[in-house]
């Protein structure tokens, strides 16, 4: 029944048995749960033991990659993984933009990998097409993710895709995430952990083969015709000039511009968010930095950080041991109340913490990394050293869900106050908090209402359901309801493989989904079909966590948000309450047909 | 019609846009190995590389995005 699209097979990986074989993908399994994500997802849910401890050898993880990943679908290079992530107890999912590997793990011919066991040394897995191998990885392990992927580049004569850890995986801290060709983070929560954990260094990919699509003439009329939507956006120029920046302009225009390099960009992505840039001058000058958005370098200036170079050097830090910066920020936030109030001791070589200090920062990060003196503890993330510390260390601590630091919201990295599905999403998204998955019109505060059918429309909801959102008149907003349909939305393209940023998706529409993966597949695909079959994906993501013990407790909304100087009405920008929050989320479960 | 290919390499994204668009072409399928463009990664640099089998179509700077390049009519002689 898959006619394109689809590569066809499922690399298995068994690090225990240093063993690997394929499968094809399932027609029935391609059908029901569309390809990438929901794939992702459906295979967790059937192989990931119930119980099992995250970074454990009987610890299962998914790697995948949609039917329009390879193709010229603008933008369609995302990755997703899935797995029992240490920081939050979830299953999450982990998403990147695939750059170049998830492109890569298709010409060689493969649209999942599902690695199991415990190597007894560490490996990485070497793919070239059909030849897989296990290889030893004692010389990549022990650096940082730039230098693993340099190390990998310098040995090969062609592109390859590589996704590393650094030290912060290898030595399993509930912070590490992976990084997908150095730029691309993948897994708050600690998925790099999960990987070190296994021994596993790094996954590399070459292909050299191609993906056909089932029915060429309409799949290249619509990709033709979707890439002239981008070529006439009068803002393309723009977000091509400054990427991520033009929607936060965090730093001034002139300091970006000193630093950029070039733009890079996803396999297929006429936009391009991802950049290079060298810092100009100071004691870092010549540092270059491949980074998934110049925003990113610039956090530690949310924090105090006055030096913008030394905002980007610490980042480069950070990612290059692998390490979610605002985790890293937020542990630091507590650690420094924890020690000033005297709940823990610095040891006597320990500095002082201080978030807006470089020397500061830059000794902690490598203190969590390499788990040296109090950086052992804190390298557990929150849920650990606030079980290990008690009750005492509660009243310092952040908001937290699941375990995991919100960045949105008040006193987090992203200060956004009006609440909107990303901020509501970081509590009921099953994974713990992260925006990704929430996307809507709310993406952009005071977005006038006005707007919201026509991105509604485009998100796939049904006319009938847009009254529930935006009420008859069209002059309210149930954030809660609104919610459901954005998690639809985002197991959507993330099944598809199409990029979820905002910059990107506003090209695309459920019809237009409907139509390029029936298109590329040949699998018989209405537009209600795909909004069934994603519902499914999402259904079956909760489900799986409630399975592992997601229950209402883990879904509280926190204190914090509803304190003075907290989180405002999305609409009206008045004071939320947490008692109009929680109608939200009953909203939320309403709109699903969920027990909430 | 033949085009004269000029190319910018600074601004060269990596996108791969224009190997997808020479494969889709000519091989029927989306696979940059098979493409007569080639973009290679040194670094933070790509370069551009045309194959002696390019037929100077202009497909590939039909679908660049980012300057990186442009196409002009190559003129007919007799």
């Amino acid at each position: 029944m898959i006619k394109g699209g689809f590569a066809g097979r499922i690399l298995h990986v068994n690090l225990s048995e240093q063993r690997t074989w394929t499968e094809p993908v399932d027609d029935a399994l391609a059908r029901d749960y569309v390809g990438g994500l929901g794939i992702c997802i459906k295979l967790a849910s059937d192989l990931i033991p119930r119980g099992v401890e995250p970074l454990s050898p009987e610890s299962v993880f998914v790697l995948g990659v949609g039917p329009l990943v390879g193709t010229d679908l603008p933008s369609s290079s995302r990755m997703y993984a899935v797995a029992r992530l240490p920081a939050s107890g979830t299953v999450g999912w982990c998403g990147a933009g695939g750059y170049t590997f998830g492109a890569q793990l298709k010409y060689a011919g493969y649209d999942h990998i599902i690695v199991s066991g415990m190597a007894d040394k560490p490996v990485y897995i070497n793919i070239e097409d059909a030849r897989v191998d296990i290889r030893d990885a004692g010389a990549m392990w022990g650096l940082g993710i730039d230098d693993t992927c340099e190390s990998v580049y310098r040995d090969l004569d062609a592109q390859a895709g590589v996704i590393a850890i650094g030290q912060a995986g290898e030595n399993k801290s509930a912070i590490a995430m992976a990084f997908v060709d150095r730029i691309s983070t993948l897994g708050r929560g600690g998925f790099g952990a999960v990987m070190g954990a296994k021994n596993l260094k790094a996954i590399v990919v070459q292909g050299s083969g191609g993906i056909t699509v089932s029915d060429r003439k309409r799949f290249n009329k619509l990709s033709r015709s979707l890439l002239n939507s981008f070529r006439e956006y009068k803002y393309l120029k723009e977000w091509q000039e400054l990427g991520m920046l033009k929607a936060f302009p965090m730093v001034p225009i002139d300091v970006y511009k000193r630093m950029k390099e070039r733009r890079t960009a996803c396999v297929s992505c006429p936009v391009g968010c991802k950049e290079v840039v060298r810092i100009p001058d100071g004691p870092f000058a010549g540092l270059v930095k491949h980074t998934s958005s110049a925003l990113n370098l610039f956090t530690p200036m949310m924090y105090g950080m006055q030096d913008p170079w030394e905002a980007v050097k610490l980042i480069t830090d950070l990612d290059s041991y692998g390490m979610d910066m605002f985790e890293f920020f937020g542990l630091m936030g507590m650690a420094r109340e924890l020690a000033g109030s005297g709940v823990i001791s610095l040891t006597p070589e320990e500095p002082e913490i201080d978030l807006t200090s470089f020397s500061s920062m830059s000794a902690w990060a490598e203190r969590i990394a390499r788990r040296q003196g109090t950086g052992d503890l804190l390298a557990d993330g929150f849920s650990a050293v606030l079980e290990k510390l008690g009750n005492e260390a509660k009243q310092h601590a952040p908001a937290l869900i699941k375990g995991i630091h919100p960045y949105a919201g008040p006193g987090a990295a992203l200060p956004w106050d009006r609440f909107g599905t990303m901020e509501l999403g970081q509590v009921l998204d099953p994974r713990g908090p992260h925006v990704g998955s929430g996307g809507s019109p709310t993406y952009f505060a005071i977005r006038p209402l006005e707007v919201f059918p026509k991105h509604l429309k485009r998100m796939g909801i049904p006319e009938n359901v847009v009254d529930r959102i935006l009420g008859p008149d069209r002059n309210k907003l149930h954030v809660g309801r609104l919610l459901r349909y954005s998690h639809a939305w985002f197991a959507m393209l993330g099944s598809l493989g199409i990029c979820a940023r905002g910059q990107v998706n506003r090209f695309y529409n459920a019809d237009l989904c409907a139509k390029a993966y029936e298109a590329a597949t040949g699998i018989p695909t209405s537009t209600d079909d795909l909004r069934k079959r994603v519902d499914r994906v999402w259904t079956t993501f909760r489900e799986l966590n409630i399975r592992e013990g997601l229950d209402a407790s883990k879904e509280a909304l926190p204190d914090q948000w509803f304190r003075e100087s907290g989180f405002k009405e999305y609409l009206t920008g008045e004071p939320l309450s947490k008692k109009q929050a929680e109608e939200m989320k009953k909203e939320y479960f309403d709109e699903w047909g969920w027990e909430g | 019609m033949k085009y004269e290919i000029t190319y910018i390499q600074e601004n060269c994204s990596g996108c791969l846009r224009c190997q997808l668009a020479c494969s889709r072409a000519y091989a029927r399928s989306f696979q940059p190995s098979a493409a007569c463009i080639k973009i290679e990664s040194r670094g933070a640099e790509y370069r551009i590389i045309f194959t002696k089998d390019c037929v100077e179509c202009g497909f590939c700077a039909d679908n660049c995005l980012f300057g990186a390049l442009t196409k002009t009519p190559k003129e007919v002689t007799a």
